[in-house]
């Protein structure tokens, strides 16, 4: 079995395996401990709608919050839509997906997803410095999220370089490489703040709701 | 008594509490106990308090440092370690050691709890946390931050770390129902002071629809406002009184973080209440009495309450919306800006209402660019303005305010809160800021319409 092989077989198999029972046993671990009654008479606002606004709201703070986080709101959104595009519409991408999904879709051209690929690269390196040397961030940053970090950027580095065909001699390797960094992304996610994928929205419904009932929009 | 004179007497009223509060920590009960007893209590409430909702706030952070950019502490000292989600550090690590998914993991590569890292979260989670709730607001994920901050502080109390000087007020408000010396007599004297201008006081009425709670500050300070409460209600002829078994509405335990006192100050006032068969209690202008009472009330006795709870300002506003209350309008040529006190507002909902009042009234209202559900905190809350280790980090908190303040270009600050009036005049007097900061309740019964009830 070559590395290839593995990467595509039973590496991808266990990956999957790992995410699926990670996610799982961390997302029951954390909602099946026991919730709080309340007894304090609400104020009636629909809680509900307040949840379900605070999951699209959360996205565009006030202004006045707005203007201190800018640079972290803009480079956040810019890496994330990068890396997920990078991901959905390279063009090699698109038949895996459809293999996995039954369907497809058009990939965009192979040159712009480089040239998008190697800016999101950027960004993320510029937001790990930033981490490095930030007053906050120095104070709170743990393993977690410089592993996290690393295993974000490491599928971007190995598709550029293996897209780049930086190494011709090893290409089959690096296509393995590359599909081994998705891998370890994988079997990360359940376990480091990546997990924050499953968590946020209803994390923001949350706190919309509980701050609804005391008539306060959050 | 004319303005000016009220004002210098509440000045030095204020100076004289500010003199009796630098010496509070010296009133506090030693406690014994040893380092391990400490950590143990510590974690037994970390994991009470963690259920569903904390463990899905303590799983979800991105580590992203915004909840920083919207702390007064953070903004107004530029240290890292004031960020909010450091102050949870503590309690996320209980969490993934004692309850978490991976506790068999964590305790493998975590080191445990120890009595210097309550010590060291001491100042985090006290001094430098108003548990005002704008760090809530920012939050990319929703994380609810001021609550694991409190979770702390009751880990805290119940090692026996909170601050000496919250730790004195606990132990006064449990043997005598009393702060800062304000005691039944002190009550008796301030209200035959209110009497003495004219104005009915009822207290100890046997059944009243109205349960009113006034505060320590009003007692000893601001009496103008407590004579204030007095006018309006009778005003409103209102069927109500005061309690001489149940009149301070503060509660020390909720500042302290010791939950036995906010239990046993809950207690007492719920007791007067049904005694008197009140369907309202009204919380006077003291910020964190009302989430304390009208919230997490229920919660610490167990019980809905058969009453509703207002705060004063949350009265007024209601009672102006229904016509009952009337007012004469003090024009337009007043500016003012209103503060939003961020218990009564961010963790009480009440912001509409005193802006009821001031459109009523008819002054011209000069919001500041941060308000209602962002509005910056005078920096004092929580009990923060008692300590005294915690003025320069009061001093860096109201530099922010006062520029909030001086952009809007406002003659006066209205505001319906005692903590942050005292704040503020802390302050003011600190950085000669003279623009007035004035009572809610005091300006709206000083224009009551004619017709007015003694």
């Amino acid at each position: 079995m070559t590395l290839l092989d593995f990467a595509r077989g039973p590496a991808m198999f266990w990956a999957m395996t790992l995410m699926i029972i990670g996610i799982v046993w961390r997302l029951a671990g954390t909602v099946l401990l026991a919730r709080r009654k309340d007894r304090s008479s609400p104020r009636g606002e629909n809680r509900v709608a307040a949840g379900l606004r605070a999951v699209a709201m959360r996205s565009v703070p006030p202004h006045e919050l707005e203007k201190s986080i800018t640079f972290q709101h803009i480079t956040g959104y810019a890496w994330h839509l990068g890396w997920f595009a990078t991901f959905l519409f390279f063009a090699p991408h698109v038949p895996f997906l459809k293999s996995i999904l039954g369907f497809g879709w058009p990939g965009l051209p192979n040159q712009a997803i480089v040239i998008l690929a190697a800016i999101t690269l950027a960004i993320l390196l510029a937001l790990l410095v930033r981490r490095m040397v930030h007053p906050v961030l120095k104070v709170i940053s743990d393993f977690d999220d410089y592993l996290s970090s690393l295993v974000v950027c490491a599928p971007l580095v190995t598709g550029i370089v293996t897209y780049a065909h930086l190494f011709p001699d090893r290409h089959e390797t690096m296509i393995a490489l590359h599909i081994l960094s998705v891998e370890a992304l994988m079997v990360w996610l359940p376990l480091g703040k990546i997990f924050h994928c499953i968590t946020a929205l209803p994390l923001r419904f949350q706190i919309g709701a509980t701050y609804a009932r005391r008539g306060v929009k959050a | 008594m004319n303005a000016t004179a009220t004002a210098v007497e509440e000045l030095a009223a204020f100076k004289k509490l500010a003199q009796g509060i630098a010496q509070l920590g010296r009133a506090a009960p030693p406690v014994d106990l040893s380092a391990d007893e400490r950590v143990a209590r510590a974690k037994q409430v970390f994991i009470q308090k963690t259920d569903a909702q904390v463990a899905l706030d303590l799983e979800s952070c991105l580590h992203c440092g915004m909840c920083a950019e919207a702390c007064h502490f953070y903004e107004g000292t530029g240290q890292g370690r004031y960020a909010p989600i450091h102050k949870l550090k503590l309690l996320r690590k209980v969490y993934r050691r004692e309850l978490g998914p991976f506790r068999l993991v964590h305790r493998l590569l975590t080191r445990d709890l120890s009595v210097a890292d309550l010590e060291q979260w001491q100042e985090l989670v006290f001094d430098s946390c108003t548990e005002c709730g704008r760090c809530d607001m920012i939050c990319p994920v929703g994380v609810h931050l001021s609550r694991g901050v409190h979770i702390t502080r009751q880990a805290l109390a119940a090692a026996g770390l909170a601050p000496a000087e919250l730790r004195a007020l606990d132990a006064e408000q449990s043997r005598t129902g009393a702060i800062f010396g304000a005691d039944v007599g002190v009550l008796r004297s301030a209200l035959e002071a209110v009497r003495a201008q004219g104005i009915t006081v009822p207290l100890d009425k046997p059944r009243a629809e109205y349960l009113v709670l006034t505060t320590a500050p009003d007692l000893l300070i601001y009496r103008s406002s407590l004579a204030a409460t007095a006018r309006i209600m009778n005003h409103l002829k209102f069927d109500w009184t005061f309690a001489s078994n149940a009149f301070e509405a503060a509660s020390s335990g909720a500042l302290s973080g010791d939950e036995a006192a906010q239990k046993q100050a809950t207690q007492r006032i719920v007791d007067a209440a049904l005694a008197c068969g009140a369907k309202y209690v009204i919380v006077p202008e003291c910020g964190h009495a009302y989430p304390t009472l009208r919230w997490e009330g229920p919660n610490e006795v167990d019980r809905t309450f058969p009453f509703e709870v207002l705060a004063i300002s949350e009265l007024i506003g209601r009672e102006i919306d229904s016509g009952r209350l009337r007012v004469k309008p003090v024009g337009a040529a007043k500016r003012v800006t209103f503060h939003d006190p961020c218990k009564l507002g961010r963790k009480g909902g009440v912001f509409d209402e005193p802006r009821k009042a001031l459109a009523a009234l008819g002054v011209e209202l000069r919001e500041t660019e941060s308000r209602r559900a962002t509005n910056y905190c005078c920096g004092g809350g929580a009990g923060v303005f008692l300590l005294e280790r915690a003025a320069p980090l009061r001093a860096a908190a109201f530099r922010i305010k006062r520029e909030q303040f001086d952009a809007t270009g406002a003659q006066s600050v209205v505001t319906s809160c005692d903590s942050c009036r005292m704040t503020f005049a802390a302050g003011a007097e600190q950085t000669n800021w003279n623009v007035p900061v004035e009572s809610l309740v005091k300006l709206v019964a000083d224009h009551l319409a004619t017709g007015e009830a003694t």
